[in-house]
């Protein structure tokens, strides 16, 4: 794993439009809603083969799951009765209809693939804008239920491992700076969350004024300012080597043979692992296998590959099992 | 409706002003919309500059110190009854009329929060065609009032070919 796979978890790109004429979703009555969603559900048959979930349908669980991938936000599944989301088979592509606005188009992609994201996301709103009246202005360009996301509707967003500043309390004074470049930075599971295994995601603050090249570039030069902080904190970090090898062995040792591990723990010592393959105390022979694995380890995903309800003993039983045999296949200790 | 200030434009903007506990409601297209001020001293016009003037703080604080502050000036959207106040709280609208309705009320506040009011992005094709169109049928007849044959020529070529592409790609 290179440097930079090694802090760049993934890249999002979503852009917000709306249906002209109409109103936005939070004063949209049911059934012009579900029109939306059979609407968008057409005019993306010729891009994809879609799996479409109607919120009001789908059950807690399954919905929880989506939320843990990042295929839907939480304000889909908790207040968006009329809302619905729209799955490409590979999951790198997913459609949020009747969010807070009428259409959000996301890919998700790993690494740092903005421009591949952007491209992929052009050409797929592309296709749906023949198909449905965007709600566009001369002036203020895409029009959305919220003046933030004005202009290009656009927000490109990059998910970073960042334990080394956070664990040497720099995050805070790094996250003012890229504040500074008009970039937000937030805990991964989204605003007001707590940066769980040191993930953060990144994102811009301004969609109007500005191109959609302009916005990813100004997205890299904040990813390339904190890829910089993080590696500088992490030579810091090794001025103490014994204690960070300590903390590392420690991490391997109890995610591999822990008998029960909770979703924070397990979190936890991945984040640690990862930090660990860095400095080649830790190989990761297989990245996609190493982040799905985070995937599987929250709640809902491992409620729903429990096969039953489970209790949270019986889940972090399961969990620690899981993690020890998956870190076991494509994990290797090298102190 | 014509604006009730200018008595030229249709009116877009239905603006409610109180004084004295005597409301008073006018009419306004948006370019009266954008040049109409409060009277002097007006608590809406304190308001705007607390939007302009307050410090760089998050969105959300921007309109919530905003809804804090007793506001003389209510902006309706006629479709969708949206108020300028919601807007001002929440920082939604509720439809895309919304945009023209609250105009000078989004241009204050996005050049405040995004540092522009201009989109330079992405444009539908279809809005493209539009504004072509319109562009070329005011010079058009623009060449028709002085006479100039030569242009008037050109300019029906252009208009014809983008209305042919047009409906060509409606088929």
């Amino acid at each position: 794993m290179n440097v930079f796979d090694n802090i760049i978890v993934s890249t999002r790109l979503r852009l917000a439009r709306n249906i002209s004429g109409l109103p936005f979703p939070h004063k949209l009555g049911e059934l012009p809603a579900r029109k939306i969603i059979d609407n968008v559900q057409s005019a993306l048959l010729p891009v994809d083969k879609f799996n479409r979930y109607d919120m009001n349908d789908i059950s807690k669980l399954d919905g929880t799951i989506l939320q843990e991938k990042h295929l839907i936000s939480p304000d889909l599944l908790e207040d968006c009765p009329f809302g619905a989301v729209l799955i490409s088979a590979d999951e790198n592509v997913s459609v949020m209809v009747n969010e807070e606005d009428h259409i959000r188009e996301q890919v998700i992609l790993s690494g740092l693939s903005l421009d591949q994201a952007y491209d992929r996301v052009n050409r797929i709103d592309d296709i749906l804008g023949k198909n449905l009246h965007f709600a566009f202005d001369g002036r203020f360009g895409y029009l959305t239920s919220c003046a933030t996301n004005l202009g290009t509707g656009m927000r490109a967003s990059v998910m970073m491992f960042l334990p080394a500043l956070t664990i040497q309390n720099m995050i805070d004074s790094s996250i003012n700076e890229v504040g500074r470049l008009n970039m937000t930075v937030r805990g991964v599971y989204g605003e007001g969350s707590k940066a769980e295994g040191y993930l953060y995601q990144v994102s811009n603050q301004r969609s109007l004024g500005l191109n959609e090249v302009d916005i990813i570039d100004s997205v890299k030069g904040a990813i390339n300012h904190l890829v910089e902080a993080e590696l500088r904190a992490r030579r810091l970090l090794q001025h103490n080597e014994p204690e960070l090898k300590d903390q590392i062995c420690r991490a391997w040792g109890v995610a591999l043979n822990a008998y029960k591990l909770s979703t924070e723990e397990a979190m936890q010592y991945l984040a640690l692992l990862r930090l660990g393959c860095f400095y080649n105390y830790i190989e990761i022979s297989d990245i996609n296998k190493f982040q799905k694995l985070i995937t599987d380890c929250q709640p809902a995903n491992m409620q729903k590959s429990g096969g039953c309800n489970l209790s949270a003993d019986e889940r972090d039983v399961l969990r620690a099992r899981h993690i020890g045999a998956s870190l076991a296949s494509f994990c290797k200790k090298l102190l | 409706m014509k604006c009730t200030n200018c008595g030229l434009r249709d009116a877009t903007t239905e603006v409610v002003v109180r004084r004295n506990n005597h409301v008073e409601k006018m009419f306004l297209c948006s370019e009266c919309a954008n040049n109409f001020r409060p009277d002097i001293g007006s608590e809406s016009f304190d308001m705007l500059n607390k939007l302009i003037n307050g410090s760089p703080m998050g969105l959300l604080n921007s309109f919530g110190n905003l809804f804090n502050s007793p506001t003389s000036r209510t902006l309706v959207c006629p479709d969708c009854k949206t108020t300028g106040d919601e807007f001002l709280k929440t920082g939604f609208v509720g439809c895309p009329k919304c945009y023209k309705v609250f105009e000078p009320l989004v241009v204050q506040t996005v050049k405040k929060l995004q540092q522009s009011d201009r989109h330079v992005g992405k444009t539908p094709p279809e809005y493209l065609d539009r504004t072509d169109e319109i562009t070329l049928k005011t010079e058009l007849q623009a060449a028709v009032d002085s006479g100039d044959y030569g242009k008037i020529v050109e300019l029906s070529e252009r208009l014809k070919k983008l209305l042919n592409n047009k409906s060509e790609g409606n088929q």
